[in-house]
C-alpha cells in the first residue's frame, strides 16, 4: 500500500528526514512513533500528497505521490495534526462538502455523511458551527473527513491529541474497527494505544527510521525484556555465580541483599529462561517468595531508541 | 469539473456567511441607490438628454472610488484565510486540481461582484416600468457600460486572488491589491502629458476611464475586452503557479 525507497525531505536548509525506507502492507495497521521533530508530520505530509519529497520515491497504491498525486489523494484520508477546519460552516455542511469534493456519488453521500457521524459519534452536534465546537469533536469531526470517502489508507497525524480518556477509548475502538478493512498509519504519543491498536510499529528519529516490527518483537531487543525477577532465600554472591552460569543469561543483578535476596536475571536476546531459572532453585533448594517475568514495555523501546 | 462547482458553491455560501460581505452589500446599493436617485433628478430638472444615466453614474469620482476599494476588499481573504488557518492543507489533500480551486474562488468573487452591482441594471428595469411615459430603450446604452464594469471588476478581483495567494496576511493583501489597481488606475492619466503621440497612443490602452467612456455612449470596441480577458487570465496563471509553488517548494 505504501513504498517509501530512500526518501529524503529538506526543507531550506534542514533536512527533516533522511534516506528512509519502508513499506506498508494493505490491512496493515501501522504505528509511527518518535519525539517530536523527528519528521513524522512531514512524512505524513508527503504520503498525502501535499508535499513533495526532496529526494527518493514515494509511492501509495501503486502511484507516485508527485506525479500522479490526484490518484494518490483520492485513495487515502488524511487527517493532519491540529486539525484545520473551516470554523464557519456547520459540521453536516462540512462533511456533505467533503464528500462531494472527494467525489462520493451524489447518491452516496447522504448514507456515507450519516454513517460517518455516527462511527464518530457526531449525532449531536450536526446542526453545530465547528468553530463553537470543543477540541475533542473538531477531532472527531476531522476523522470523519479523513474517512467520509471510504479510503483504502488512512494517514492520521495524532488522532487522539486533545482527547479526554473515555474519547481516547472510542476512538481507538474505531480504529482498531477501521483497521479490519482499511490500512492505518497512525501517529501518537501515547504508547498504550500503540500497543493495543497497531500490527506493527515503525520508530523514527532525527529523520531517520531506528526500528520497525511488531510491538512483540521490539521489546525483546531491549535489555530488560523477559527479564526474570526473584526474591529467594540464598547468598547473594553464591546466587548470582549459579544464575549466570546457566544457559542464555547474559547479565545477573542483585537488587537487594540480606537474608532474602531480589535478583534480577537479564536473558539473551530475549530468551525465554523461566524454566532453566526455575529449575536452579528446585535443584538448590532455596526458598522462593517472588517470580516475576518482566516485559519491556513500548516506552522502554521508544526511549531506548530514541535518546541521544 | 465536480471539485470546480462544488467549490464554487462553498466558496460562494462562504460570502454570506461573512459579515464584511453584507457590508460591502450595503455600501455598495447605498452609493447606487444614491447616484442613481441623484443623476435622475438632474437630468430631469435641467432636461439633459445627450447623455444617459448609467454615463453619470460610472464615470463619477463615487463609482471610480468605490469600485476600487471593493475589489481588494472582496478578494482579501480568499487565500490568505486558507493559509492562515492551514485549512489548504486540507483543501490540497483531497483529489482538486490548482486551477480548479483558483477558477473557483475567482468566479465566486465575480458572482459576488455581480449581485452587488446588480442594483443599478434593476433601478434601471424599475424605472422604465415605472415611468408613466414610454422610453425608448438603447440597449447598447444599458448592456455596454455594465459589460465594462464587470471586465474592470474582473480585472481587479483576479489581482486581488493574486495578492491573497501570496501572504497569508489579509492586511497585506488588500494593501497590495490595492496598490496595484490604483497604480493601473492612475497610469491613464499620464495621457495628459506632453508625450508623443505613440507613447499617449500607448497609455490611452490602459486607461480605464477613457475605455469606460467609450462604452457608455453606447460604443463597443475590442480592445478593452481583449485586454482585460487576458489581464484576468494572466493573473489567475500566476496565482496558480503561487499556490502550485508554495506547496511544491515548500
Amino acid at each position: 500500500m505504501i513504498q517509501v525507497k530512500d526518501f529524503t525531505k529538506k526543507y531550506a536548509g534542514f533536512t527533516a528526514v533522511k534516506n528512509i525506507n519502508f513499506e506498508v502492507k494493505p490491512g496493515e495497521i501501522v504505528g509511527f512513533l518518535g519525539p517530536n521533530g523527528a519528521g513524522k508530520s512531514t512524512t505524513m505530509k508527503v504520503l498525502a500528497g501535499y508535499l513533495p519529497p526532496t529526494e527518493g520515491s514515494v509511492k501509495v497504491a501503486g502511484f507516485d505521490v508527485v506525479k500522479d498525486s490526484i490518484e494518490v489523494r483520492r485513495r487515502i484520508g488524511y487527517m493532519p495534526e491540529n486539525m484545520p477546519l473551516y470554523t464557519d460552516m456547520r459540521v453536516d455542511e462540512y462533511l456533505r462538502f467533503r464528500a462531494r469534493l472527494k467525489g462520493v456519488a451524489s447518491k452516496k453521500i447522504k448514507e456515507r455523511v450519516e454513517e460517518v457521524k455516527n462511527r464518530c459519534s457526531l449525532k449531536d452536534v450536526e446542526r453545530k458551527i465547528i468553530g463553537t465546537l470543543s477540541k475533542g469533536y473538531r477531532q472527531r469531526v476531522g476523522l470523519a473527513d479523513a474517512m467520509v470517502h471510504d479510503p483504502e489508507l488512512l494517514i492520521l497525524d495524532e488522532p487522539t491529541i486533545g482527547l479526554d480518556p473515555h474519547q481516547i477509548r472510542s476512538v481507538r475502538d474505531l480504529i482498531k474497527d477501521l483497521g479490519k478493512h482499511h490500512t492505518i498509519l497512525l501517529s501518537t504519543h501515547i504508547l498504550s494505544e500503540v500497543e493495543m491498536t497497531c500490527s506493527r510499529v515503525i520508530i523514527i528519529n532525527r529523520g531517520k527510521i531506528e526500528a520497525s516490527d511488531t510491538v512483540n518483537n521490539l521489546t525483546k531487543l531491549v535489555r530488560g525484556g523477559g527479564a526474570i525477577k526473584i526474591e529467594v532465600q540464598a547468598g547473594s554472591s553464591l546466587a548470582k555465580d549459579k544464575l549466570i552460569a546457566l544457559p542464555d543469561v547474559d547479565d545477573v543483578e542483585i537488587l537487594t541483599e540480606s537474608d532474602w535476596s531480589q535478583i534480577k536475571v537479564f536473558p539473551k536476546n530475549g530468551a525465554d529462561i523461566r524454566d532453566t531459572v526455575y529449575g536452579l532453585i528446585r535443584n538448590e533448594g532455596w526458598a522462593l517468595r517472588h517470580f516475576n517475568r518482566e516485559g519491556a514495555s513500548l516506552e522502554d523501546v521508544f526511549v531506548e531508541l530514541t535518546q541521544d | 469539473m465536480r471539485g470546480f462547482i462544488t467549490l464554487l458553491r462553498k466558496e460562494l455560501a462562504a460570502y454570506f456567511v461573512s459579515p464584511v460581505a453584507y457590508m460591502v452589500l450595503l455600501a455598495c446599493s447605498l452609493v447606487i441607490g444614491f447616484s442613481f436617485w441623484f443623476w435622475v433628478n438632474y437630468f430631469v430638472s435641467n432636461n439633459i438628454k445627450e447623455v444617459t444615466v448609467f454615463y453619470a453614474m460610472y464615470n463619477g469620482f463615487f463609482f471610480w472610488f468605490t469600485l476600487i476599494i471593493m475589489c481588494p476588499i472582496l478578494t482579501m481573504r480568499i487565500f490568505s484565510e486558507e493559509f492562515k488557518m492551514g485549512t489548504i492543507e486540507m483543501l490540497m489533500t483531497a483529489p482538486v486540481k490548482e486551477w480548479e480551486v483558483v477558477l473557483a474562488k475567482y468566479f465566486a468573487t465575480l458572482l459576488f461582484f455581480a449581485i452587488a452591482w446588480s442594483p443599478a441594471v434593476l433601478n434601471t428595469a424599475w424605472m422604465h416600468f415605472a415611468s408613466p411615459e414610454k422610453i425608448q430603450i438603447s440597449w447598447g446604452m444599458i448592456l455596454l457600460p455594465n459589460l465594462c464594469l464587470l471586465l474592470i471588476g474582473g480585472f481587479y478581483l483576479a489581482i486581488g486572488v493574486f495578492t491573497s495567494v501570496l501572504t497569508q496576511n489579509q492586511i497585506i493583501s488588500a494593501i497590495l491589491s490595492f496598490a496595484m489597481i490604483f497604480i493601473l488606475f492612475c497610469a491613464g492619466f499620464l495621457a495628459n502629458g506632453k508625450a508623443d503621440q505613440s507613447t499617449q497612443d500607448l497609455i490611452e490602452y490602459f486607461s480605464v476611464m477613457a475605455q469606460m467612456d467609450t462604452y457608455s455612449k453606447g460604443i463597443l470596441t475590442t480592445r478593452p475586452i481583449v485586454f482585460y480577458l487576458s489581464g484576468i487570465t494572466f493573473f489567475l496563471f500566476l496565482t496558480q503557479r503561487v499556490l502550485l509553488l508554495k506547496r511544491l517548494k515548500a
